[in-house]
């Protein structure tokens, strides 16, 4: 479903991100995993289409993000960090807005603004203006703004930042859910809710990819996935670029 | 159609011109009507911030404040009087002043706001093109600056001393023309209206609807000026033709601005900054008026005059003349402005 190849982002003369290259399969659920500063949010960035990479190929759903990127993005549900919204916006009116961004319009829009924020139970706060809401339910205002157009592939830039233990818990398991009907790519650098949510796992460490793979293939049974991290992080410099 | 050759391929070149025109239009039309939810979020959300009020308030304070001067003008005895009622009101330095710090107010937060705030980023990140986006906040200011003129005419009535001197049955082509496009138009804003509160997709039937009605009823109307004994005969007692020049001439340079505020506002993070910046770009188009007196026929004066807007309305459009230099400069750096908005707006990605 991902399909990214060499991607390498400049920022200037400094290198974000250095021929990354991943796969997402159908359906799979895969964490983005690095330190912060790592490239993280710009390789999602690039993904979703906001930014254009310096070289290399990032194919999502089967359209190239820089020749076919109307096709890419209606593909894809994106929710950067921080999740920004519109204050002055209700919930219901802001999913409607957003709704029709995404070409949906009238009684589809409706059925659809209606089945997003049941499945993120916001139909309480529906009518509320999302400037008085608390984060957590501005997270999930921001997950159900990705589910409105039942993308195939959903993009979700650390999606419980900020969130209190209860709240984390139920967006795991919304993530968790949603892994069996879309493709979810979730970047954290909590690794425990990494183990939690997803099978997989691409590490990224100073713009480079570091490990990929399964979890379960990259932490020896009975290891941490913690230690193994700290490893790549502190070994980066030798460490050889991972597969 | 004269038989020469060459009139014949100015003639087709003038075609394929129009035609050229009337595809660019459509595209925009339609990139718009794709957009159709960020203009209608954009035009609400004018109404949901403070500014919006105080720029309503004043300005309609200063236009009061003209209308009654200029009435007071044109009932005075003996000597006193205007020629132009409009000239009077528009060529007042009050006017321009407040005039020009509106546009910039309307547009320092379009681009500016949600850089700041990051929802630039969900923007740019949803299936829309850039110039969809660019248009549709175009659009969306452009239709507040409308809604910000719509009272003043009511203004219209008594200053140019309007009278109804029969009331017509409905029995000619051009009466019933116009009627008809008058229900029209109603009857296509009343589906639109209930296509939103029902919740259906109204939009296409409802907006055809009134195109339709606005075309028959213009068509109605401009059969019935041939014919006698039109629905309402009413008579003016000054001429009403300066309206028309004047509304066309306020649409096209409230567009400039709002297209330069637009560009403005695209590069820049601060809101103030935006609107400070826009107010002093403004300022070039002001500043010929009250530069002082060069030679008249000279190159300064012209140039003046040629970029001037208040000089334009003062001697043009106040009074009943269509400049189209002036539109075509109006329509022209809107355009221009509008480019380099989906330019600044594409760089963002590149950066």
């Amino acid at each position: 479903m991902i399909q990214v190849s060499q991607l390498t982002k400049y920022y200037g003369d400094y290198a974000a991100i250095r021929d990354v290259s991943f796969e997402v399969g159908r359906q799979q659920v895969v964490g983005f995993l690095g330190p912060n500063g790592a490239g993280k949010s710009t390789t999602m960035r690039i993904l979703a289409g906001f930014l254009t990479a310096s070289s290399g190929k990032a194919i999502v759903a089967g359209h190239d993000v820089l020749t076919d990127p109307l096709a890419a993005r209606a593909s894809i549900g994106y929710m950067p960090e921080n999740c920004p919204l519109y204050p002055e916006m209700r919930v219901a009116e802001y999913l409607d807005f957003r709704a029709g961004l995404k070409g949906l319009h009238g009684a589809a829009s409706r059925k659809r603004v209606e089945e997003a924020m049941q499945r993120c139970w916001l139909s309480d706060v529906r009518r509320q203006l999302i400037g008085t809401l608390s984060k957590g339910y501005r997270q999930r205002v921001g997950l159900a703004d990705t589910l409105l157009a039942d993308p195939p592939v959903l993009i979700l830039d650390e999606p419980t930042s900020g969130l209190d233990p209860t709240q984390i818990i139920e967006t795991r398991k919304l993530i968790r859910q949603l892994g069996e009907r879309h493709t979810v790519l979730v970047s954290s650098h909590i690794l425990s809710e990494v183990e939690m949510t997803c099978d997989r796992a691409v590490i990224i460490v100073g713009g480079r990819v570091a490990a990929q793979g399964r979890l379960a293939d990259m932490v020896p049974a009975g290891g941490r996935l913690e230690e193994f991290f700290l490893r790549l992080v502190e070994g980066t410099a030798a460490q050889p670029v991972g597969a | 159609m004269t038989g020469s050759g060459t009139s014949l391929l100015a003639d087709a070149a003038w075609l394929a011109l129009g035609a050229a025109f009337l595809v660019v239009l459509g595209l925009a039309v339609w990139g718009v009507w794709g957009a159709r939810s960020l203009v209608r979020r954009e035009f609400m959300s004018f109404f949901y911030s403070p500014i919006a009020y105080a720029v309503l308030v004043v300005f309609l304070g200063c236009q009061g404040y003209i209308f009654s001067g200029t009435l007071d003008l044109l009932n005075a005895s003996g000597p006193r009087g205007v020629e132009w009622p409009l000239q009077h009101g528009l060529s007042s330095p009050v006017f321009w002043l407040v005039f020009l710090a509106i546009p910039p107010l309307i547009t320092m937060r379009s681009f500016a706001e949600e850089r700041a705030s990051g929802t630039l980023e969900m923007l740019m990140t949803s299936p829309v093109r850039d110039w969809q986006i660019v248009l549709a906040k175009f659009t969306a200011a452009l239709a507040f600056y409308l809604v910000l003129w719509l009272p003043t005419l009511l203004y219209l009535p008594a200053l140019l001393g309007m009278e109804v001197q029969q009331i017509h049955w409905v029995n000619q082509k051009g009466s019933i023309l116009a009627l008809l496009g008058a229900l029209l138009l109603v009857g296509g804003l009343g589906l639109g209206a209930a296509g939103r509160f029902t919740g259906n997709d109204w939009g296409l039937p409802a907006v055809a609807a009134a195109a339709l009605g606005i075309v028959s009823l213009l068509g109605g109307q401009f059969i019935a000026w041939h014919e006698t004994g039109h629905l309402v005969e009413a008579s003016f007692q000054l001429d009403p033709a300066p309206v028309v020049s004047t509304a066309a001439g306020l649409v096209l340079a409230g567009a400039m601005f709002l297209a330069l505020g637009l560009f403005v506002s695209s590069l820049v993070r601060d809101q103030l900054v935006a609107a400070q910046v826009a107010l002093a770009i403004g300022l070039v188009f002001v500043a010929g008026s009250y530069a002082g007196s060069a030679a008249e026929g000279g190159l300064g004066y012209r140039v003046a005059y040629f970029l001037s807007v208040p000089l334009h309305f003062e001697r043009a459009f106040t009074r009943g003349v269509l400049d189209l230099g002036a539109l075509a400069m109006y329509a022209s750096v809107a355009i221009f402005c509008l480019y380099l908005t989906v330019r600044s707006l594409e760089s963002r990605r590149w950066a």
